[in-house]
């Protein structure tokens, strides 16, 4: 992964990346976690994790907008590469990305915070 | 989708972004040594094309390219924003050897 950079929370108000990658960790297993690759239930799984986590990420009521995405990846060696680049206030927007895998596929989800002024 | 879903964004298309990953990674073939470099190229370009509008948005660009090898490869995005000033576009290209999917999203300040 390139051009990431995990948000240390230094300020109040600032995004707290520990706590989404809790989230994420949670919704992706409680979605995936345990199946193997299916290629009939993989569209599913995906809108099932990008929904998840926007609705546990939304409870919290912080005046963030938020943007969920999500890339499941049947493991057969192929190379895959993700790379992510934010123009954006540092100081109170922050991102997290989680990288999940098992036997038979990669999952690598990343959340998106930008503060409402 | 070709256009961004907002107003902002009736001066760039996809084709745009499409001609930035083209003139990055067309005519190559996948290699392992050189993936890093070339998302981080398409990043910087489609980057750079976006604030050259000079409009007060927000832009997160991400790209994911895979070497096609028949494995299965599903993505999906979701978004808590505001309908009415935000948006994103989606361009998908490929080659004989890989995939690259790059998703742009504005948010308004």
């Amino acid at each position: 992964m390139t051009g990431m950079e995990e948000f240390h929370n230094g300020s109040e108000g600032a995004f707290n990346s520990e706590e989404a990658d809790n989230i994420v960790k949670e919704c992706i297993e409680s979605v995936v976690g345990g199946d193997d690759y299916s290629q009939s239930q993989v569209n599913k799984w995906t809108a099932s994790i990008v929904e998840r986590c926007l609705t546990q990420l939304v409870k919290s009521w912080k005046p963030y907008k938020y943007i969920v995405t999500c890339a499941v990846m049947q493991k057969t060696g192929a190379g895959l590469h993700t790379a992510n680049s934010c123009y954006w206030d540092t100081a109170m927007d922050g991102s997290c990305t989680v990288r999940w895998e098992n036997r038979t596929m990669n999952c690598v989800v990343s959340v998106f915070a930008v503060a409402i002024a | 989708m070709d256009y961004y879903e907002t107003e902002e964004d009736s001066a760039l298309v996809s084709s745009d972004f499409k001609t930035a990953v083209e003139g990055v990674v067309g005519g190559n073939v996948y290699q392992h040594s050189r993936v890093k470099q070339w998302n981080s190229s398409v990043i910087e370009q489609c980057l750079s094309q976006l604030n050259k509008l000079g409009k007060p948005f927000k832009y997160i660009v991400n790209c994911i390219i895979m070497q096609k090898t028949g494995a299965g490869l599903q993505t999906a995005c979701a978004c808590f924003w505001d309908n009415s000033t935000d948006g994103c576009c989606a361009v998908k290209w490929e080659n004989e050897s890989m995939h690259c999917i790059v998703n742009v999203f504005g948010m308004a300040i």
